[in-house]
């Protein structure tokens, strides 16, 4: 078997506040994303998951010092990496989906225009290749009249379609090796949310990417993800496949994760 | 034979539009007629936009209807002027989704809960800090927590504060308008526990307002599915789940994840995305949309039939 894609050793750290006093928030994380799997890290507020998912791209807040840990990325160490070598690897080789798609969006260029330019920032080339590809991106991800649409700024995007072009740019764009989704449906409607996962797992298994959900919400976990990190309050509480970790849950912590997100549904309720 | 239910909120017709320049109107929401009967809980379940929050804001006049009528325990709110609208608080009370937003980040949690005794009972200060001290018990809170600040507060325990507050001047309606949409489902199950002790102790009668479908399952007897501002479909909440006959309910329900290994559902896709409000035409809502639409559902709007046992849904396609 090959090594990991990601391997996160031992990360540990605090948030210096401004008089100076450290507040531990990440102790000892350590897991590994498997190469062509989509791996979820799951933890409600506070548990310390998206500050995971920024470090990898060395996105997290000035004010969090790391104390330990490597992040190792196709055997390397990214914390070692110089900032022109990250540079080379952020939006390259590893991309980010974040929450809230429209935000994320710079609001005074056209969606099409923002694709094109990552594109022959990343690829090179023309600029009539690129918003070609742009809108083959957008068609991929079932956005309607891509060639219209591309022309059309982020605030003329609904939050569903918005996501979708953050989803071509950081799958399509950027052809990355590591996909991280940071609540990529969190907010949207559920209707809205099941297509865009299912967006999420078509493109991840088409293209043979390997991906990092970050979510709260153990459902979407369930249908779409092939291994699980439990996430507590800094801590990595459980780890293991979906299956396992639905149907043979180990800690305590995740039993009550799981019958709290059950709700006290039945299977039988639920296959009605 | 059973006696009929004593109705504790009725709505008839409720309407709400908004201009949007020129002749244009969005229309937010449109003829809604709902019966809440008491001690019961009533879901009004839809996804963002379909008219839940303008629905409640409406019933309470917190925003002015257009057209419709609301009756609060049997009177009717629409010509009340401003002291029956402070009486009628003191009858009907509403819990907001973000307790963040909905109490004044200056204000202790003493002055929030005062503020209904105060101001629908005009009690004086001796009674209202006894209230006020029974308020946190009853909630699941201390009195030391009267001289908090909202920020000194978890998520859970600004929400406990903000169904105190509801709770003050003896409602017997409630309106919660997404209780549990910002809190974390470990403090979720909390918070609903919370509110069907007090529904059983107190006799409240509930609107429920979510779009959070596990969540409506576990609280209401019955549910009413809104989208783009009118009902199409209401009954019972086994019912609506165990057999949803509205193509849009269909697609709701069977597109809610399940935190569960190996579910595997049958999903109903809806194309595209909920058009906009604004000047609907004169059909069905769910038309260009619906994998079920026949010629008939562009002609007229169909209006909510009943299909037997409290059941009702807003399309003859399914019951034909
Ligand atoms: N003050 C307002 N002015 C104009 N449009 C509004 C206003 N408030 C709500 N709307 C519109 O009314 C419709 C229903 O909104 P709302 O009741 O907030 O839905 P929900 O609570 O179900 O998400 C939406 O199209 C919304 O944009
Ligand atoms: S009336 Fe027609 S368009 Fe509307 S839900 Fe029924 S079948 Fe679909
Ligand atoms: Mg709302």
């Amino acid at each position: 078997m090959s090594s990991p894609l990601l391997e996160i050793e031992g990360l540990s750290g605090s948030f210096r506040s401004p008089n100076g006093a450290l507040t531990p928030v990440l102790h000892d994380v350590s897991f590994a994303v498997p190469r062509g799997t989509v791996t979820a890290i799951v933890g409600e507020t506070g548990s310390g998951k998206s500050l995971t998912a920024l470090s990898i791209l060395g996105i997290q807040p000035p004010t969090f010092q790391r104390s330990a840990g490597r992040i190792l990325f196709d055997g390397r160490d990214l914390l070692t990496l110089k900032p022109e070598e990250m540079r080379g690897i952020r939006g390259r080789r590893i991309s980010i989906v974040f929450q809230d798609a429209r935000a994320a969006l710079n609001p005074v260029f056209t969606v099409g225009r923002q694709l094109a330019d990552v594109h022959r920032l990343h690829h090179g080339g023309s600029a009539s290749r690129a918003m070609k590809r742009t809108i083959e991106a957008l068609r991929a991800v079932s956005i309607p009249e891509p060639e219209r649409r591309a022309r059309q700024y982020p605030h003329e995007f609904s939050g569903g379609m918005a996501q979708r072009a953050m989803i071509a740019l950081a799958a399509l764009v950027c052809e990355p090796e590591l996909l991280i989704l940071d609540e990529p449906t969190t907010g949207l409607d559920v209707t809205i949310q099941a297509a865009i996962m299912e967006l999420i797992g078509d493109l991840v298994r088409e293209r043979g990417l390997t991906a990092c959900l970050i979510t709260h919400d153990l459902g979407v976990v369930a249908e779409t993800c092939d291994r699980v990190v439990v996430m507590n309050a800094g801590r990595v509480v459980e780890t293991g496949t979906t299956e396992a970790i639905f149907t043979r849950p180990r800690q305590d912590y995740t039993r009550r994760l799981l019958a709290a997100s059950q709700l006290g549904e039945t299977p039988e309720m639920i296959e009605a | 034979m059973r006696a009929e239910p004593y109705v504790v909120l009725r709505t008839s017709g409720l309407t709400k539009l908004y201009p949007v320049g020129g002749s244009r109107r969005l229309v937010a929401l449109s003829g809604v007629d709902i019966d809440l009967a008491e001690g019961e809980t009533l879901a009004l379940v839809g996804e963002s936009g379909s008219g839940k929050s303008t629905f409640a804001r409406c019933a309470l006049r917190l925003v002015e209807p257009s057209d419709g009528d609301v009756l609060i325990n049997g009177r009717s709110i629409r010509s009340l002027g401003a002291l029956g609208l402070a009486e009628l608080y003191g009858e009907v009370q509403m819990v907001f989704q973000d307790p963040n937003a909905s109490l004044n980040p200056r204000m202790t949690v003493r002055q929030v809960v005062h503020e209904p005794l105060r101001l629908h009972l005009r009690m004086p200060f001796a009674k209202r800090e006894k209230r006020a001290i029974e308020l946190m018990e009853m909630v699941g809170l201390t009195p030391a927590h009267l001289d908090r600040y909202p920020h000194e507060l978890s998520g859970g325990q600004r929400q406990r504060v903000g169904i105190a507050r509801a709770l003050a001047a003896e409602p017997n309606i409630v309106i919660l308008d997404e209780p549990t949409a910002s809190l974390d489902v470990s403090v979720r199950g909390q918070m609903l526990e919370l509110l069907k002790r007090l529904q059983a102790e107190l006799k409240l009668a509930y609107l429920f307002i979510s779009h959070d479908l596990q969540v409506v399952r576990h609280m209401a007897d019955r549910v009413a599915v809104m989208y783009l501002g009118g009902i199409v479909e209401s009954g019972r909440t086994e019912d609506v789940f165990a057999r949803p006959l509205h193509p849009y309910t269909r697609a709701l329900l069977s597109a809610a994840p399940v935190a569960r290994w190996g579910v595997k559902r049958q999903r109903l896709r809806l194309a595209g995305e909920i058009p906009s409000p604004i000047d609907p035409p004169d059909a069905c809502r769910l038309v260009g949309r619906c994998p079920m639409q026949q010629p008939a559902c562009t002609t007229r709007r169909p209006p909510l039939i009943d299909a037997g046992g409290g059941h009702a849904v807003a399309c003859p396609v399914v019951l034909a």
